[in-house]
């Protein structure tokens, strides 16, 4: 599957990425959030467009630049490889802008109806000094790309430009595109939020629109903090797994707006101020619409919520209270909160009961769970009323070696078996045979024979003494009674099968 | 390697068996040493009586005062000769707190959202309440701590003791 998604990048790198650049131009050039929207709007057919005229470019750019160089934008780069690379990217950027400068991609022009902001936007970014840009867009490629632990270019010069950040700004935008196309094209299933999000998308028609915006404007802000994150701490390496990165969106947001230089940030500030709103409604509309769905996505969704939940927390003491944001149809007054936080914590509980009873994990519900849970001590408490029963039968002969015993199973116990992994299977494939009132009066009977001296007559005794107090159906003294010397000759023939018994006690203690 | 994952989870469990097995053993002990044991069926009932109470009190004691179910157990087996004595009076006692409980859940019903809660709409949590000792004025999240907590030692207790029968029962 990785793979696949390598490859689909690697034949989609380029033009993705000059329609990333085109969108960003009507973006840069309306500066708010609905002409965003329509250029996402035009984004899908227009990509695929371009993906039909793929033959096209790449043939141009193979004859102009070196294959190895034409393919690099989209194959992920491992750590480390950077310093080279770049070079050889800078170099392909310089070329494609002479390509576009030259008005080499009439089709695409002709395509996108912006065709004059186009050029103009084309040009913004490859006029300035080539060595940002192209440290920006490889941040960019390799930071949409899932490698984790990906080592990106030292970011010294990045706090020198005061331009950088309105250029952070609009390859933030690229970025996102970027991955909205990979999103929405070749959709892994890798990248599980996301993914399933963009489903989400497609299999719901009417609310394509608002979420798709939702996407980008995430994709934006993430982006966006994330490269404003490498500005203020310097730190090195991205977060390239979604998760974090889209988690990381809320907590980082309002870095960028200290930071602000310039209108374009400003505007990106107002993006993501608007981000807010619209990610809230689009949570809504889509926790209305998997609620309508089924419960399994239900889950999903809360455990994503719980995700988000537990990252946002730190670095912004006002956003606490979200935890216990109230979805869309329920209510928000104090009390209700304080309610739902209370069922949340009732079945955390149930949660860590369910893996202590067993034969819980089927059951769906609370009810049926507590009654498993309740039905599950009420037994405990009858085998302890039981197992104390036979215990204080068995009891008599237990005084004269106490000490033996006790010291012998310390001993026994202190000594590490590594077989006791599941205490309960072999307890219960244990307890039956406890249950076994026959084989187990045998089985005394032939403990006796080999320990006592008057077998025999011990075994009379001691059955004539259990008869009362095992109550289900104790046959086996009147069995012994009527023939005393096979049920001994069994017993003693069966002799090595109490020995197990007792290895397995062993281990059991 | 392999040898230390599988010490691993084991090992609290086996540690706590042992306690429980040390403490069962010796409050046995006790009771051997203390009435010798004769075979009467009417004293079979009566010791299998206070072989229980021995592993309810031995589970209670490796548990300590920490949880609100091992002190439960602890009291009423301190105090079970004044419960017997005068039950009347205990019953007083306890009567109030029970109507008090009553009095608080009533006063807090109508905050409530109508949703159907297991909790509070089913006798499921009031049966739990009586199953588990110690929980009848603990809240409903205290109560299901309690009972998974109650629910380990008494599985392991459990094991324990067929252990020793299976011991007693062999040699």
């Amino acid at each position: 599957m990785e793979k696949e998604k390598f490859y689909t990048n690697e034949r989609n790198g380029i033009p993705q990425a000059w329609n990333s650049i085109f969108g960003m131009g009507i973006e840069g050039s309306e500066l708010n959030c609905s002409s965003e929207q329509l250029s996402n709007c035009f984004f899908n057919p227009n990509c695929e467009n371009s993906i039909d005229q793929r033959d096209l470019f790449e043939s141009a750019l193979s004859s102009i630049v070196s294959s190895p160089a034409n393919s690099h934008p989209g194959i992920p780069i491992p750590g480390g490889s950077n310093g080279g690379e770049s070079i050889v990217l800078r170099e392909l950027i310089g070329r494609l802008g002479s390509i576009c400068n030259s008005g080499e991609i009439s089709p695409q022009s002709g395509i996108n109806g912006n065709n004059s902001t186009n050029n103009s936007y084309h040009n913004t970014p490859l006029n300035s000094p080539p060595k940002l840009n192209l440290s920006i867009t490889d941040h960019q490629i390799q930071g949409s790309l899932p490698i984790p632990g990906n080592r990106q270019l030292p970011p010294a010069p990045f706090p020198t430009d005061p331009g950088f950040v309105e250029r952070a700004a609009r390859f933030s935008s690229f970025g996102a595109k970027n991955l909205m196309v990979k999103e929405n094209e070749s959709g892994t299933p890798s990248r599980s939020q996301f993914i399933g999000i963009a489903e989400e998308n497609k299999k719901f028609s009417r609310l394509s629109m608002l979420s798709t915006q939702d996407n980008t404007e995430r994709g934006d802000s993430r982006e966006a903090s994330s490269v404003s994150e490498q500005i203020l701490s310097g730190e090195t390496e991205t977060e390239t797994g979604m998760k974090g990165q889209s988690t990381s969106t809320n907590g980082r947001k309002r870095k960028v707006i200290p930071k602000g230089k310039g209108k374009e940030t400003q505007s990106s500030t107002t993006i993501l101020a608007k981000d807010d709103k619209v990610v809230a409604e689009a949570e809504k509309e889509e926790s209305d619409a998997k609620r309508s769905k089924s419960d399994e996505e239900e889950i999903e969704k809360e455990k994503e919520k719980e995700k988000t939940k537990e990252n946002v927390k730190p670095p912004e003491p006002p956003k606490d209270y979200i935890h216990v944001r109230a979805r869309r149809g329920q209510a928000t007054d104090s009390h209700s909160l304080a309610e739902r936080v209370r069922r949340e914590k009732i079945s955390e509980r149930m949660k860590f009961l369910q893996d202590l009873v067993p034969g819980c994990n089927k059951v769906t519900g609370k009810a049926v769970m507590l009654d498993e849970i309740i039905n599950y001590v009420q037994s405990l408490q009858r085998q302890v009323e039981f197992l104390s029963m036979k215990l204080a039968t068995v009891n008599p002969r237990m005084d004269v070696t106490m000490e033996a015993l006790l010291s012998r199973d310390m001993f026994r116990s202190r000594v590490p078996v590594p077989t006791t992994i599941n205490p309960f299977d072999s307890s219960t494939n244990q307890f039956p045979y406890g249950f076994q009132s026959p084989n187990a009066g045998i089985l005394l009977d032939g403990s006796d024979n080999q320990f006592s001296l008057n077998p025999l007559m011990a075994a009379m005794h001691r059955n004539s003494i259990m008869k009362p107090s095992h109550i289900d159906g104790f046959e086996a003294s009147a069995f012994l009674e009527n023939d005393l010397q096979s049920v001994v000759k069994m017993a003693l023939g069966g002799q090595d099968q109490p020995q197990s018994f007792h290895g397995q006690m062993k281990v059991e203690l | 390697m392999s040898a230390s994952q599988q010490l691993t989870p084991t090992n609290p469990n086996s540690a706590l068996k042992i306690r429980l097995a040390y403490r069962f053993l010796l409050t046995l002990n006790t009771l051997n040493a203390k009435k010798p044991p004769n075979f009467d069926h009417t004293q079979i009932h009566r010791r299998s009586h206070r072989v229980k109470i021995a592993a309810y009190a031995s589970m209670a004691s490796v548990v300590g005062p920490k949880r609100a179910w091992s002190r439960a157990i602890l009291w009423k087996i301190r105090n079970r000769g004044m419960l017997a004595r005068n039950k009347k009076r205990i019953h007083r006692i306890s009567t109030p707190i029970r109507l008090h409980r009553h009095h608080a859940r009533r006063r807090r019903n109508p905050n409530r959202v109508v949703h159907v809660d297991p909790f509070v709409n089913s006798g499921l949590e009031v049966k739990l309440r009586k199953l588990v000792p110690g929980a009848e004025t603990i809240d409903p999240c205290g109560l299901l701590d309690e009972t998974a907590d109650y629910i380990k030692y008494l599985a392991t207790q459990v094991e324990v003791m067929r252990n020793l029968v299976d011991l007693y029962s062999t040699i």
